[in-house]
């Protein structure tokens, strides 16, 4: 198999996008390749599959059976536990770095400059404490520094951040971010959800 | 002759009045940037006759009846323009102006040749050049200051939707440079420019090829902004999506999607597949494969050797201590031993004290409690008899053993044994 260490990433249930790995990133991104992949998962009931974009690479059921469906049942409740938390910290770092934009991948993260920030303002100190000790991210810390530090652990453990060096506090965002809004997009439309846009946009201006 | 004289004349008091008021703008340069940025000059910071002297040179103005005295509007311009400050700078596309100028100007010069009036021919020259110039600097200008802005990404306003309607401005400057541009037809400008090699040149050659250049800048300009407003639309979009979807979280805790998993279509972002580690063992099948495996095995050993060292050094502490205790236990059982030994030395001295063939055989418990040993009655029968069974087959026949036993239960033959009595018997050796 020419592609065994990717098929290998995939299979154990990575998200592999342009800054998890590149490489693997841009053979994905070849029909042929995905082809190939296919044929060979055909056995293990999995194929190569994509969000929207074409931002991320995931692998997917071919044939939805009992187990998968209550597998995706599992799943899905546990993305849904962990929304709230990760949404918060996408605001949380958006305000604190004052940025015009979510996050999104590639885009990099200096922790020690996300603390400094976050020292300097008790708003949003009390977001970062909030979001530490959220179940998800799991810090019973009460300095910033620790508790950043557990929650970009957390994320790292999650697959949103990268840690290109372990000893090195700034991280990558990585497709799987955008990968989490399209599933909020999805089911905000599925749901119906009312959010009300011009109320929020008037809060956001 | 005279007309010249005039001119140069009007020319000199320009000059003068010109130069004598650009000196009165940077004499009061800071009053000026302050007013630029406040909205207003501050009256009390300047003396009134300085204040007369700026207003009458048209660089500051009183709108109205009140005290409040702002800068003029070319003023305020040149520093925006100084400055690149785009939230300021204003792009006059007023082309059609200017083309009514040029081809005044062509008449004019056209009227003077005619008349064999070389200067006024010249000066009209000069006039017409200043008027292409003035064309074309104005897109230049309205072309840097829009690429300023991509480069800057907007950064003179501070967030996203006035960056967006920012943006939405510059495209709109951008159509009307675009159709200022459509005005200027090079067809009615060859006809101008007829039969005057030098007017055709700057009519027509060059001011072409700038105005080329120029369209092709702001397609360019436009093509680029037309992706950064997508981009920002795109920012805004996921910002509101992520601020509104954690409120709806955050006001209904107990909200529940459906069950996406069990319907017929299952939804294509949801269905992410469990991971399947593939792992593998190793395996001696392929003996060619032997050679690549042997190395491996010989660091394993290595690395289980190193570990095994590691751990003798972190519990040496604890092999001390049982070393203590075992050989705690080894003394005792070598005292028992000895004990054991003492108890055949003593029936061997109880038949030379007797003298008698047919000393009483002394029993192994009696001989416990007369020594007071500690031993538990069982160990020391045993190790009697270990003794006695221990002993050299002619030594054995030396010593005659009884068993005071009795059976266990009358349904086997089971006998257990209450006490071993030992006699010396040395003519039996004989």
């Amino acid at each position: 198999m020419p592609h065994g260490p990717l098929l290998e990433a995939l299979l154990a249930g990575q998200y592999i996008c342009a800054i998890t790995n590149e490489d693997y990133f841009t053979k994905l991104q070849r029909d042929e390749v995905r082809e190939g992949l296919d044929d060979y998962l055909r056995p293990l009931n999995r194929r190569v599959a994509t969000n929207d974009e074409q931002t991320v690479f995931f692998l997917a059921y071919r044939d939805i059976d009992e187990p998968a469906r209550e597998h995706l049942k599992q799943q899905l409740s546990v993305v849904m536990s962990s929304m709230l938390p990760l949404l918060e910290w996408l605001t949380y770092v958006q305000e604190a770095m004052g940025s015009d934009a979510i996050l999104t991948a590639g885009d990099t993260i200096k922790l020690q400059e996300l603390m400094v920030k976050t020292e300097d303002n008790p708003s949003l100190r009390q977001r970062l404490q909030a979001l530490a000790n959220d179940k998800f991210f799991n810090s019973n810390a009460d300095a910033v520094d620790a508790q950043a530090k557990q929650v970009a652990k957390r994320l790292v453990e999650h697959g949103y951040l990268l840690q290109p060096h372990a000893n090195r506090l700034y991280f990558t965002v990585t497709g799987k971010i955008d990968y989490l809004l399209d599933l909020v997009r999805f089911i905000k439309d599925e749901e119906n959800i009312p959010l009300d846009e011009s109320q929020s946009q008037v809060e956001l201006l | 002759m005279a007309g010249q004289e005039r001119e140069s004349q009007l020319l000199s008091g320009l000059f003068e009045v010109g130069a004598e008021r650009l000196k009165l703008i940077g004499d009061h340069a800071k009053l000026l940037m302050q007013g630029y940025l406040r909205g207003s000059i501050d009256v009390a910071a300047v003396s009134e006759r300085s204040l007369k002297r700026l207003i009458a040179a048209r660089i500051l103005y009183q709108p109205d009846a009140s005290t409040e005295v702002k800068l003029r509007h070319p003023v305020t311009q040149l520093v925006a323009a100084l400055v690149t400050d785009e939230s300021r700078r204003q792009i006059d596309a007023g082309v059609a102006d200017k083309l009514v100028a040029i081809r005044g100007y062509v008449e004019g010069m056209r009227e003077a040749q005619r008349m064999g009036d070389g200067v006024r021919v010249d000066s009209q020259m000069l006039r017409i050049e200043e008027a292409v110039y003035d064309l074309t600097s104005q897109f230049e200008e309205a072309i840097f200051s829009l690429w300023h802005r991509l480069n800057s990404n907007f950064g003179f306003v501070s967030n996203l939707s006035d960056k967006i309607r920012e943006n939405g401005r510059a495209q709109q400057q951008i159509k009307r440079l675009i159709e200022g541009l459509s005005l200027i037809d090079f067809d009615e400008f060859i006809e101008l420019a007829e039969g005057h090699p030098g007017l055709r040149k700057l009519l027509v050659s060059r001011l072409q090829q700038q105005i080329n250049t120029h369209h092709g800048s702001l397609l360019e300009v436009q093509k680029r902004l037309v992706e950064l407003m997508t981009r920002f639309r795109e920012q805004q979009e996921r910002s509101l999506l992520v601020v509104n979807m954690a409120g709806f979280l955050r006001e209904h805790p107990s909200f529940a999607i459906g069950d996406y998993s069990y319907r017929t279509q299952v939804p294509r972002l949801v269905n992410h597949a469990a991971p399947v580690l593939a792992s593998a063992g190793v395996a001696l099948d392929k003996r060619e494969q032997q050679p690549a495996l042997v190395p491996l095995i010989h660091s394993l050993y290595k690395e289980l050797a190193l570990k095994a060292k590691v751990d003798t050094a972190s519990s040496n502490s604890n092999s001390i201590e049982v070393n203590a205790k075992q050989q705690a236990v080894e003394a005792r059982q070598q005292q028992l031993k000895e004990d054991a030994m003492q108890y055949f030395i003593a029936v061997c001295e109880r038949a030379q004290d007797t003298q008698a063939h047919d000393a009483e055989p002394l029993s192994a418990l009696d001989y416990l409690q007369q020594q007071q040993l500690s031993w538990p009655p069982e160990v020391w029968l045993f190790q009697v008899l270990g003794e006695y069974n221990g002993l050299p087959r002619h030594e054995q026949q030396l010593f005659e053993l009884y068993r005071q036993e009795q059976p266990a239960s009358r349904f086997n033959h089971l006998y257990l044994i209450a006490d071993i009595a030992v006699r010396y018997q040395p003519q039996s050796a004989a």
